[in-house]
């Protein structure tokens, strides 16, 4: 029983940080129609300005809030001088484009703080255990799991109940319509890269107190996130939040029970949904 | 007049070109193979400082048998193919006399059988899989490095000392980590044959990119064991004492060694969130001994860089060392004779006396275990007390090995 819930906590924190990488990827695939490669990138660039910032404050929530901005600020600059360029081409040019900046920036890291291993510590309020169910549990990964809903939440009122989140489902619809009713649809594409960038990026800060940060550890986390994307559905929210949920409790008791089959499980829960419902769990036709 | 000029230019050019010549004969060329980009080019960093320092050390005090010495460094990226090209390159083009080399056993382990064609020495000095001295062992590949079964033996003997009777694993999950688990499993069991191991099915094997292990720390503690061997490293083994430690793993209920738990830049990264007092084994440890050699690595490596000599460092600069002890003892640079010269060379490098045996070419070095301690002096912790197991005793038989050149 007690294994259950480890299990089940295990599973969500993880899951958890799936998700904010997971629904930048798929917002940015959903308005833009760009298949981003270097959004694992910008998680690990989140994580290692996290690290410089509280470095130099001393303050990991400092570390949260301006890690991030900061990557966002790359972010903007990586849509507004190369990908606005490819936005009408083939998809292939997309991929090679962001798939450049990812070696671009793995690269510019390893330049800037080194090839080596960081840690970053939690702040003090979440560095401690808790008992949960008779078994110590860290505080940290109960604060993954409630941040988690917490920022989906809010990005689901926004994107439903402001206008600015209207205008961008509505550019995300038919951005040609959009254009027509007097819609800046290349800003709208700004804005989009960039919370896309700042979700990659904050989920790079969450997750740096938990793993130790490496200039590659963008693209372990990458090729999770692209499948969470194409189970929930691509360019669906909810399917990314339910995609993560799966992946990270499927990931959790497959420890347990498959053992070391484990390893495969991302891959056949992949292969199921592409065979049963290739468009996704949550993927509405348009 | 002009004629002349040509005539003084030709042989201007005659001399020269005959210079240069003469000079690339009395260069020593060496040739080192490391994982230089990718998530685990620290490593290859280390190694190439490490050379780099015996290189220059050597060239100062006059070369090898008066060569003057020079380092080809290649980027092996961890992938068996281009560590096979990059070596080709080397041999091939850059024309080397010696190879040193080699982070990944998987890499080893193809490039050890092709070395035989290109006949060139290769000093291996960080690739731990036991075969390369082993099953596929040759008479030009040698490691000066302590394999996995020296450091396991280690870890077997230093488990029965602690008493512990109910034994399982945390390791990656690919050759090495279950290499590691099947021969501290063998070894422990001849020491001590009532001791017991969990099914393959109970143990904890993290596949290498995992970078949360909650469930498999929650697995390990939930199957109550007395004792948990640990062969995780780099990057996995930071992420693993981070969130064990969190999840109350060191809190004392189990014995816990770490087969490379004191490399330092896993220490060094980790700092004081290094639990203290957990069993750590390495292949070689910067404050294990005062010999003079030790102590003037440590000095002029930390006085060049500013960092204490990690265990690939140490590998790289020796081999340097021992290539240069076997052209002395062949008395020339020839192949065929540094092979036959590094068979069974004794020498001194920092880490101690080490024996490359004639058998199976493996080096015959002591192993390093150690206590993690806090001290003020270091910005890491340290190993406090250090035991060493003397190389005769963990360096299973040549018979054993399975090498037949």
């Amino acid at each position: 029983m007690e294994i259950l819930l480890l299990n089940i906590l295990n599973g969500l924190s993880w899951g958890m940080l799936l998700f904010l990488i997971a629904v930048g990827l798929t917002t940015v695939f959903g308005v833009l129609g760009v298949l981003n490669f270097a959004h694992g990138s910008l998680f690990m660039l989140g994580a290692y300005l996290c690290m410089q910032t509280m470095q130099l404050f001393d303050s990991f929530w400092l570390g949260l809030l301006i890690g991030p901005l900061c990557a966002v600020f790359v972010g903007l600059l990586i849509e507004k001088f190369l990908l606005k360029r490819v936005y009408g081409r083939d998809v292939s040019f997309q991929l090679l484009l962001t798939f450049a900046v990812l070696l671009i920036l793995d690269d510019a890291v390893r330049v800037i703080w080194g090839s080596g291993y960081h840690v970053v510590e939690p702040p003090a309020i979440l560095n401690g255990i808790i008992s949960v169910a008779g078994q110590d549990y860290p505080v940290y990964r109960l604060f993954l799991v409630l941040i988690g809903p917490l920022i989906g939440g809010l990005l689901w009122a926004f994107f439903h109940y402001t206008k600015w989140g209207k205008i961008i489902r509505a550019a995300s619809f038919d951005n040609i319509m959009a254009e027509g009713v007097g819609i800046n649809v290349p800003l709208i594409y700004t804005s989009v890269f960039a919370l896309g960038t700042w979700l990659a990026a904050l989920g790079g800060a969450l997750a740096a107190p938990q793993q130790s940060l490496i200039p590659s550890m963008g693209e372990k986390i990458i090729i999770e996130s692209f499948i969470v994307v194409v189970v929930g559905g691509m360019g669906s929210f909810p399917g990314a939040f339910v995609g993560a949920l799966m992946l990270g409790l499927l990931e959790s008791f497959g420890t347990v029970f498959a053992g070391r089959m484990q390893m495969a499980i991302p891959y056949i829960l992949l292969a199921v949904i592409l065979l049963v419902k290739p468009t996704g769990l949550f993927r509405k036709g348009v | 007049m002009k004629r002349k000029v040509y005539c003084s230019l030709l042989v201007l050019t005659f001399i020269l070109t005959s210079f240069i010549g003469a000079h690339a004969a009395s260069t020593a060329k060496i040739g080192f193979t490391y994982i230089m980009s990718g998530p685990f080019s620290a490593y290859g960093q280390f190694a190439k400082q490490g050379a780099e320092l015996a290189i220059e050390e050597i060239n100062a005090a006059g070369g090898i048998n008066g060569n003057k010495v020079e380092g080809f460094f290649e980027d092996s990226t961890g992938k068996a193919d281009v560590a096979l090209r990059a070596i080709r390159k080397l041999v091939y083009q850059d024309k080397v006399d010696m190879l040193i080399g080699l982070d990944s056993s998987g890499v080893a382990k193809t490039v050890v059988p092709s070395i035989e064609q290109m006949k060139t020495p290769l000093i291996i000095t960080h690739a731990a899989t036991p075969d390369v001295t082993g099953s596929v062992c040759n008479k030009y590949t040698f490691r000066i490095s302590l394999n996995l079964a020296q450091n396991v033996k280690a870890a077997a003997l230093l488990a029965k000392e602690t008493g512990a009777k109910k034994w399982t694993t945390v390791g990656p999950d690919y050759a090495f980590g279950h290499q590691s688990w099947e021969y501290f499993e063998k070894y422990l069991k001849e020491l001590n044959p009532e001791t017991t191991f969990l099914p393959k099915e109970d143990v904890a094997f993290p596949p290498f990119k995992t970078t949360d292990f909650s469930a498999y720390i929650t697995k390990v503690m939930s199957s109550k064991p007395d004792g948990v061997f640990i062969s995780l490293w780099g990057g996995n083994l930071i992420d693993f004492v981070r969130q064990a430690s969190s999840m109350g793993f060191f809190n004392g209920d189990f014995q816990v060694l770490f087969s490379l738990g004191a490399a330092t830049e896993v220490l060094t990264a980790l700092g004081d969130k290094m639990p203290e007092g957990l069993w750590v084994g390495t292949r070689y440890w910067f404050l294990a001994n005062d010999s003079a050699k030790n102590k003037s690595f440590v000095d002029s490596y930390f006085k060049k860089y500013g960092a204490y000599p990690s265990y690939n460092a140490h590998g790289a600069y020796s081999a340097v060392y021992a290539y240069k002890a076997a052209a002395e003892k062949a008395g020339s640079l020839d192949k065929e004779k540094i092979v036959s010269a590094l068979e069974g060379l004794k020498l001194e490098i920092p880490t101690g006396t080490i024996e490359f045996r004639k058998g199976d070419h493996q080096a015959v070095t002591d192993a390093h275990w150690g206590k993690t301690a806090a001290d003020t002096a270091y910005p890491h912790r340290i190993l406090k007390p250090v035991k060493i197991f003397n190389g005769q005793d963990v360096t299973p038989s040549v018979a054993e090995s399975g090498c037949s050149m």
